[in-house]
């Protein structure tokens, strides 16, 4: 049974070199990663010195101690998950109910009203960041929670998604629920929610992953530092150790931890959501 | 007659209607409006007291003759542009590859190790990078073990002959992943009853790479250049954590340019006007590549 399995395999040169791009890629990806470990887990002496850094010298947690002290990373790290979190369930919500509304054969304007969201897929926002960063001032958004959370509150992208669930609900459904007796929001909450629950859930990570990892916005929005997010402090923390002015630089495992702490809400995404996430990196791409 | 239908109709949606104010609200104040305002001002002399002036099309005379504009286009083309094909290559060996690994542990170990960089933010995957290329960074330290005692650690950050290539290797270890995700998406739609039947006709595993697994990915790939495309043009997340002042020459792109301009520097029209071309710019390479790779065939 194995045999069988085994002959449809690469043989030859062509199995040694797919193993050896394997290996490759392998070491490539891994080891940077890796050295963000070792590093941020070292102490501020060891991460400091030359020399290849790929197994502890010595464990320890000065990193972490460093930027929750001297960094004040718990500030930065709050605001994070407070506006990825409220901005993104406001986002799943609000385009699952403009989703639902796009599926309204009946509904009168639809197609204008399809278009209108549509178009604004076409306006790319790092583009706009100017106009952006200057209507945020006319509003007084500048150094807010709010500023933060509004920028980016909806987007086509979503609701195109929502839309695309939606459509795969059978009408009958819908129809049985109507003779029921239910309103048109009975319908949306009891019929086209439960079943698009792997919809909402794609949408939300989707969205959950981009917000926590945005740096243009709140980088733009943002010159306060009490309301720096993760990417804008670790940038900050990063360019300090590149200036000359003596400002306070913070060292390689802090630096390390910082990264470490950044990225634990992601691979906790990755591990639990993965299928929703290449879910949604599949259908977002075939859509565009 | 038919009038009267069609407020029955919006009457019996009312609540619908209510519903969907915010989302319209939202795209007229934050996506239409700034569109509208960037235009506006790229006609534009913003003054930072009194009224601003109109300008005809001084600012975009500016920015077609700017030196400096001139040199970000190239960075952009050069750094995006290289990056694209460096990655695109890396995510077919990895999907091509992962679609040999039979142990599923290996196989899922694999797929994870090379996706993970995809969800990092530029923050992270620059002071990674930036780190590791630092004199007591890893890289110094294989060198090390390679040359010895003669040895002395290069600031692989601060060389302006090194910037473009880091640039584009660190785009494409983090993006390769995400494109072998995408191949992925398609080589797993593949029947695999079509790989044993060719076997039987006695094609080796190569030739089944060859002739199944390659043509299934083409359309994908069509996908994948056309959204790389729009992308070349607007790098800014890399080039705003990983550049510093000695390397700025070769790497800082338009995106940049304009933000620098716009925010830092209050150059509000010139940097509107620049905006404006990139959009403009974006939306024609699109379509050239759109028809070049027939690409709306794809979806038919």
């Amino acid at each position: 049974m194995k045999r069988s399995k085994l002959s449809n395999n690469l043989r030859g040169g062509w199995a040694v070199l797919f193993v050896v791009l394997a290996v490759i890629t392998a070491v490539i990806m891994f080891l940077p990663m890796w050295n963000v470990i070792v590093v941020g887990t070292s102490s501020t002496l060891d991460s400091g010195s030359s020399g290849l850094k790929l197994w502890w010298h010595e464990f320890s947690l000065e990193g972490f101690e460093y930027v929750f002290e001297v960094t004040k990373l718990a500030r930065p790290f709050l605001n994070s998950l407070f506006v990825t979190t409220v901005g993104t369930v406001i986002q799943v919500f609000l385009a699952a109910l403009a989703g639902y509304v796009l599926i309204q054969k009946e509904l009168p304007f639809r197609n204008a009203i399809s278009s209108f969201i549509m178009l604004t897929m076409m306006i790319p926002g790092d583009l706009t960041l100017i106009s952006v960063y200057q209507l945020n001032k006319q509003l007084n958004l500048l150094n807010s929670y709010t500023g933060l959370i509004l920028n980016g509150l909806i987007s086509g992208f979503s609701i195109m998604m929502m839309r695309n669930y939606f459509q795969t609900v059978p009408y009958t459904l819908e129809e049985a629920a109507r003779i029921d007796g239910s309103g048109e929001m009975g319908i949306f909450v009891k019929i086209y929610m439960p079943i698009s629950l792997p919809g909402l859930a794609t949408v939300f990570f989707m969205e959950y992953v981009a917000r926590w990892n945005s740096i243009m916005l709140p980088a733009t929005l943002v010159t306060d530092e009490s309301l720096y997010t993760l990417p804008v402090m670790l940038k900050a923390m990063i360019m300090s150790t590149e200036s000359t002015s003596g400002a306070q630089v913070a060292p390689n495992n802090a630096i390390m931890a910082a990264i470490i702490i950044t990225t634990i809400p992601l691979l906790l995404i990755y591990i639990f959501a993965q299928k929703f996430l290449l879910n949604g990196i599949s259908m977002g791409a075939v859509k565009e | 007659m038919k009038n009267k239908n069609l407020w029955k109709k919006v009457k019996r949606f009312r609540s619908i209607y209510i519903l969907l104010i915010p989302v319209i609200a939202y795209f007229v104040v934050f996506s239409y409006y700034p569109l509208i305002l960037g235009i506006v001002k790229s006609f534009q002399k913003v003054k930072l007291l009194g009224n601003s002036e109109f300008v005809g099309i001084d600012n975009y005379v500016t920015v077609f003759t700017g030196s400096q504009y001139h040199q970000a286009f190239v960075n952009s083309l050069i750094v995006g542009g290289g990056t694209f094909i460096f990655q695109f290559f890396w995510g077919l060996i990895i999907a091509l590859v992962l679609n040999e690994i039979r142990n599923k542990i290996a196989r899922s170990s694999f797929q994870t190790v090379t996706f993970i960089p995809y969800l990092l933010s530029w923050s992270v995957v620059g002071g990674l990078w930036i780190t590791i290329l630092s004199p007591t960074g890893m890289i110094n330290g294989f060198l090390q073990l390679f040359q010895g005692s003669s040895f002395t650690p290069a600031a692989f950050m601060a060389e302006e002959k090194y910037a473009r290539f880091i640039m584009i290797f660190t785009g494409a270890w983090k993006g390769a992943g995400y494109f072998a995700a995408l191949f992925m998406a398609s080589i797993v739609s593949i029947d695999t009853s079509l790989y044993e039947a060719a076997r039987i006709d006695g094609a080796t595993r190569i030739q089944q790479i060859r002739y199944i697994t390659i043509p299934v990915i083409v359309p994908t790939m069509k996908v994948v250049a056309v959204l790389s495309v729009m992308g070349i043009l607007r790098n800014f997340d890399q080039i705003f954590v990983m550049m510093n002042a000695t390397i700025s020459d070769k790497v800082k792109n338009l995106l940049y340019l304009i933000y620098e301009q716009g925010i830092l520097k209050f150059n509000v029209g010139e940097a509107t006007a620049a905006a404006t071309l990139v959009l403009v710019a974006t939306l024609l390479i699109t379509q050239v590549v759109r028809k070049l790779l027939h690409y709306d065939q794809i979806y038919e």
